[in-house]
């Protein structure tokens, strides 16, 4: 008996050790390795390298651009997250009720999510195109501005890679809040109704406090990877010249590591996006508590 | 009497307004692209802008295919998500299998620490995952491409996949064994079969994880001939004039195998979602 229990043991962790072993290698590993590599002065490609303590950190400290990225990364941020939230789940109180071709609108509304962002975003530099956009040709057409925009110029591109991010980004919350809508009882709502509710009250009482684990869930990793979304804002700021205007703070943190080829403080700016993120999520766990427990 | 049936239009009026405008807005940006694709050069400048091209032809496809290296690129970006769809299977189903039909010390603390690095974006990982493969000498491989998506999917792929091999219940594989089959044609015959929404999901997310990434490719991948599909496709911009045409008909070749996975296991997903969830 004792035996076959620990065989059960090794076999067990046999299974699981691939997985664990490059999960500790390929990803846990980079992190604390780069915490380490915040603390020395060294080149992306070379191995020269050399310990100095903090002293990447007070650079930053006082370091003007670091500042704007974190103020540029956290508009980036706010606004994608909110309208990402309140598009997701307006679009899944739609699709959640039953109409002709609903299957149809569900697997289409989905797309942008599953595209490449490559592909996302030369299809919004081509129909943001200053001159030969659909975009401004409509805008133009309709009468709302008189000359065509510069979307990707200075003044807008922000607007745009934040309408853009949005558009992209929505449906994973919309997926999300549609699988646990699918979940709610409909006695729920027909005892609502019974009692003479109206849709609103219906949302208030009867969804909302259903949805509220899942959306506190769903906002806490948005927040993350909105936080640290690299690829989107990095592509639609290069070759656009106004590409400093939406210098997020992952942006920076790659240019600092390959483009001035710092990978020191490269990582010194991954370990404060990490800190900034750690602090949030504890103090967004304090604040919901209640729905933590239930998410 | 009257206010009934117009009360019901106008919230049924609602519901398509609102589901119209969902497709829409998905929709148009891809029916561009697509038009823009088919147009020859002077009709992609052409204002006002066709929306279906009076001359349509496949000439941009034709330079795609024979001007740039967009076929080096595919393959190679078929080669990579395919390696990694596999790897992760294989990895993540041995692990999910383990940690929820053994027993051991710490399989807990296991699940959670394989959960907590969910969180970690690429940009988080990427330069010290880009230093360790230069360490270990393989930069510029696909090898690391392989491991850097396999690792980076491990812990949502491992989640899902333990979900839906809790789902199965153990008599099955106990009535199995008591007629004689050992362990793993248990797993072969009873577990894995069952599993098969799971593994089909979890595959699709993998496969779009790593058909779509930039970032892990930029960094890692210096030749050209190993270049996959997104960074390939980005590099067709750094000419002087950016040809929308050429541009629109590589964004199509992009999309196509991607959404082709994506509405083939359309059925499991929302299945898979409850479950997870994807990462993104």
């Amino acid at each position: 008996m004792i035996q076959s229990r620990s065989r059960e043991q090794i076999v067990g962790l046999l299974a699981i050790a691939p997985a664990l072993f490059l999960i500790l290698a390929l990803t846990l590993y980079p992190v604390a390795y780069s915490i380490w590599l915040s603390l020395l002065e060294k080149h992306s490609f070379f191995p020269q390298e050399r310990f100095v303590g903090l002293e990447n950190f007070f650079y930053l400290w006082k370091d003007e651009e670091f500042w704007t990225s974190l103020w540029l990364g956290t508009v980036y941020s706010v606004w994608t997250i909110l309208f990402q939230i309140i598009l997701g789940v307006a679009a899944a109180l739609i699709l959640n009720e039953s109409f002709v071709g609903r299957g149809l609108v569900r697997a289409i509304v989905l797309f942008p999510y599953m595209i490449p962002t490559i592909v996302a975003v030369i299809l919004w530099k081509w129909l943001l195109n200053d001159t030969y956009g659909v975009v401004n040709y409509w805008m133009v057409a309709l009468g709302i501005v008189r000359d065509p925009v510069s979307w990707l110029g200075t003044d807008h591109i922000m607007l745009s890679v934040i309408a853009m991010s949005i558009w992209q980004f929505f449906p994973f919350v919309l997926l999300t809040i549609l699988a646990r809508l699918q979940t709610i009882p409909p006695e729920l709502y027909e005892a609502a109704k019974v009692d003479g509710a109206s849709a609103v009250r219906r949302f208030i009482h009867v969804t909302l406090p259903q949805i509220r684990g899942i959306l506190f869930v769903v906002i806490l990793l948005r927040s993350i990877w909105m936080f640290t979304k690299f690829d989107t804002v990095w592509l639609m700021g290069e070759g656009a010249g106004a590409g400093r205007f939406i210098r997020t703070l992952p942006v920076y943190a790659y240019m600092r590591t390959l483009t001035y080829y710092q990978a020191g403080l490269g990582a010194a700016l991954a370990v404060i996006m990490f800190a900034i993120l750690i602090v949030c999520t504890v103090i967004y766990f304090r604040m919901f508590r209640e729905e933590a427990d239930i998410g | 009497m009257n206010r009934r049936p117009r009360r019901w239009l106008s919230t049924r009026g609602l519901l398509y307004g609102g589901a119209a405008f969902l497709v829409l807005q998905a929709a148009f940006p891809f029916f561009w692209m697509i038009s823009t694709s088919f147009k020859p050069p002077a009709e992609v400048f052409a204002q006002p802008p066709s929306f279906i091209p009076d001359d349509p032809t496949w000439d941009n496809f034709h330079r795609l295919f024979t001007a740039t290296g967009f076929l080096t690129y595919f393959w190679n970006s078929v080669i990579v998500s395919g390696l990694s769809v596999l790897l992760t299977m294989i990895v993540s189903a041995a692990g999910a299998y383990s940690l929820t039909r053994y027993r051991y010390i710490g399989r807990e603390k296991i699940a959670g620490l394989i959960l907590c690095t969910y969180m970690f974006a690429p940009i988080m990982v990427v330069i010290p995952f880009f230093i360790l493969v230069k360490k270990l000498g393989i930069e510029n491989t696909h090898f690391a491409l392989v491991l850097a998506f396999t690792s980076f999917c491990l812990p949502f792929t491992l989640w899902l996949m333990r979900a839906f091999f809790a789902t199965i219940p153990m008599e099955l594989e106990e009535a199995a064994l008591v007629d004689g089959a050992g362990r793993v044609r248990a797993l072969i015959y009873v577990v894995l079969p069952l599993a098969l929404p799971g593994i089909i999901a979890t595959s699709i997310f993998t496969f779009i994880l790593a058909w779509n990434d930039y970032i892990f490719t930029r960094i890692l991948i210096t030749s050209d001939e190993l270049k996959t599909l997104p960074v390939g496709v980005q590099d067709l911009f750094h000419s002087a004039l950016i040809d929308w045409g050429l541009i629109m008909a590589a964004g199509m070749m992009i999309t196509i195998p991607a959404l082709l996975f994506f509405l083939s296991v359309q059925r499991y997903l929302i299945r898979g979602w409850g479950a997870g969830g994807v990462k993104g």
